[in-house]
């Protein structure tokens, strides 16, 4: 299979966090979230992508090509963006926009206009005007205009409002039925649940799990066990634990067999975060 | 070039850079060490990367199709011109002072060829010492600027000096154009040169420590 994005072992040691290994794939036309809890390694693995920081090993290849060797070939056909737009506070966005798009050979103007009018933004407003939730969309116009192949977002949802981080994941939905493939971090994990097709799990620098968001929920189980029936061979087969209100819910692989007495939990994305993450021991 | 200029102006241009470029105008004053009045470009240059910092202009400049080489040569050629823009209109103010006959600089060095080689050396010394700080980490600009001020106004006190200890610069360099004018333009002359030659090895080193650094 061609892949959009191919990420092979990409690694970065800094003194007090490794970056290791990391490995992906993204298929054309996808949505995929990239989660992880703060701290994780989603930002730098995104900025090691991208040479925003220089990686110790791996490779990088997108739309077929390695990225070091047609960094700007490939940088005029993708759009990134870095914690929405938080540059240039005091200037309008039609300044910004007007130093951005002589860059691109595939600049769209008629497109770039339709985007400001369906995001209702005023381009003579500076972006410190701008709304988190505007923020984000007038950083999504700028890459779609250049007609972006592959948009990589760096928690384009974090801090916006229910109803703000909703009309993103829309345009999400809408642009991966014309074919755009979209990779962006979170850490809401309900936003995967709403748009993503496939999901790249990372912790503590290593990626634990790439694969179909369904396939994902699907492969864990969640049992809650009280005090009396939790035995510590239970928990040694476990793959993660929470307290619970009235005991404990573990988190296993769905073919585990458990006889002791328990209660089936909702095995949804967030629960099986909570539970790989859970650092403190029983 | 002329888009990485044109992003350079339309984003990291500062309005006091304006008027960094405008104080060319204080080689009008009567009795005053030139020299210092080219400084303002230098401070023009630091005020644009620590504007530049604050406005994330790297990481936006990352984004684009851009590579980190022509991030360092767009803030080389927006830094040159200001400079020379801010040396040319000193070349204007310094006619028109010629034209008015002024009397003689008792503060320091005329307004004359020489000097304006002298500043394009100090000039591109400052720039010199800034960007090979700067282009270490981004993120400190103000380190680089006090290195880079220190070394300007040493080297101002050693030229202004040189006119008043040694009797040929004081007798036939620190005098009104075109007096002598051929020792003069062989100071210009280096001064040109140096600044060219300077600023390329400059601008060469820092694509060098600017592609090596983790933004």
């Amino acid at each position: 299979m061609e892949y959009i994005l191919e990420v092979e072992n990409l690694t970065k040691r800094y003194e007090s966090f490794v970056l290791n290994k990391v490995s992906f794939y993204l298929e054309n036309g996808k949505i995929t979230g990239f989660i992880g809890r703060n701290g994780a390694g989603k930002t730098t693995t995104f900025k090691s992508l991208f040479n925003f920081v220089h990686p110790d090993d791996g490779e990088v290849k997108v739309f077929g090509k390695s990225f070091k060797d047609n960094e700007l070939e490939i940088k005029g056909r993708l759009g990134f963006v870095l914690g929405s737009a938080s540059y240039y506070p005091n200037k309008k966005i039609k300044t910004i926009t007007e130093a951005a798009k002589t860059f691109y050979s595939k600049w769209d103007e008629q497109i770039y206009r339709s985007y400001l009018s369906r995001f209702a933004l005023d381009e003579n407003k500076t972006v410190a005007k701008l709304s988190s939730g505007m923020k984000v969309k007038y950083a999504l116009s700028l890459a779609l205009s250049h007609h972006a192949e592959l948009l990589i977002l760096d928690e384009p949802t974090s801090g916006l409002d229910p109803v703000s981080r909703d009309e993103i994941l829309q345009i999400f939905l809408d642009l991966a039925e014309q074919g755009i493939t979209i990779l962006f971090s979170t850490h809401i994990t309900s936003d995967l649940d709403y748009c993503a097709d496939n999901i790249i799990y990372i912790k503590e620098g290593e990626i634990i799990a790439a694969n179909k968001l369904a396939d994902f929920i699907n492969q864990y189980q969640i049992l809650e066990f009280t005090k009396e029936n939790l035995s510590k061979d239970l928990i040694s087969k476990s793959i993660g634990h929470r307290r619970t209100k009235t005991g404990t819910s573990l988190l296993f692989n769905k073919g585990m067999v458990v006889e002791h007495p328990h209660k089936k939990v909702k095995t949804d994305l967030d629960a099986i975060m909570v539970h790989l993450e859970q650092e403190h021991s029983l | 070039m002329k888009k990485l200029l044109k992003k350079e102006l339309l984003l990291s241009f500062h309005p006091t850079a304006a008027i960094f470029v405008a104080m060319a105008a204080m080689v009008l004053i009567p009795n005053y060490p030139y020299y210092v009045s080219f400084f303002y470009a230098g401070l023009a240059v630091f005020f644009t990367c620590i504007t530049g910092r604050e406005n994330n202009d790297v990481f936006f400049s990352m984004m684009l199709p851009i590579s980190k080489k022509d991030i360092v040569k767009a803030r080389y050629g927006y830094v040159l011109l200001i400079e020379l823009t801010q040396i040319l209109l000193a070349v204007g103010f310094a006619l028109i002072k010629s034209v008015l006959q002024f009397p003689a600089n008792s503060a320091g060095i005329e307004a004359n060829m020489a000097m304006f080689g002298v500043a394009l050396f100090m000039l591109s010394i400052f720039n010199l010492i800034f960007f090979a700080i700067y282009y270490r980490n981004v993120k400190k600009p103000g380190v680089a600027a006090i290195f880079a001020s220190v070394a300007y106004f040493l080297l101002l006190g050693i030229f202004e000096m040189l006119v008043f200890i040694i009797p040929f610069a004081r007798d036939k360099i620190d005098t009104f154009d075109p007096l002598f004018w051929e020792y003069k333009l062989i100071i210009l002359a280096v001064g040109v040169v140096s600044f060219i030659v300077i600023n390329i090895l400059s601008y060469l080193s820092s694509v060098k420590n600017f592609s090596k650094q983790d933004i």
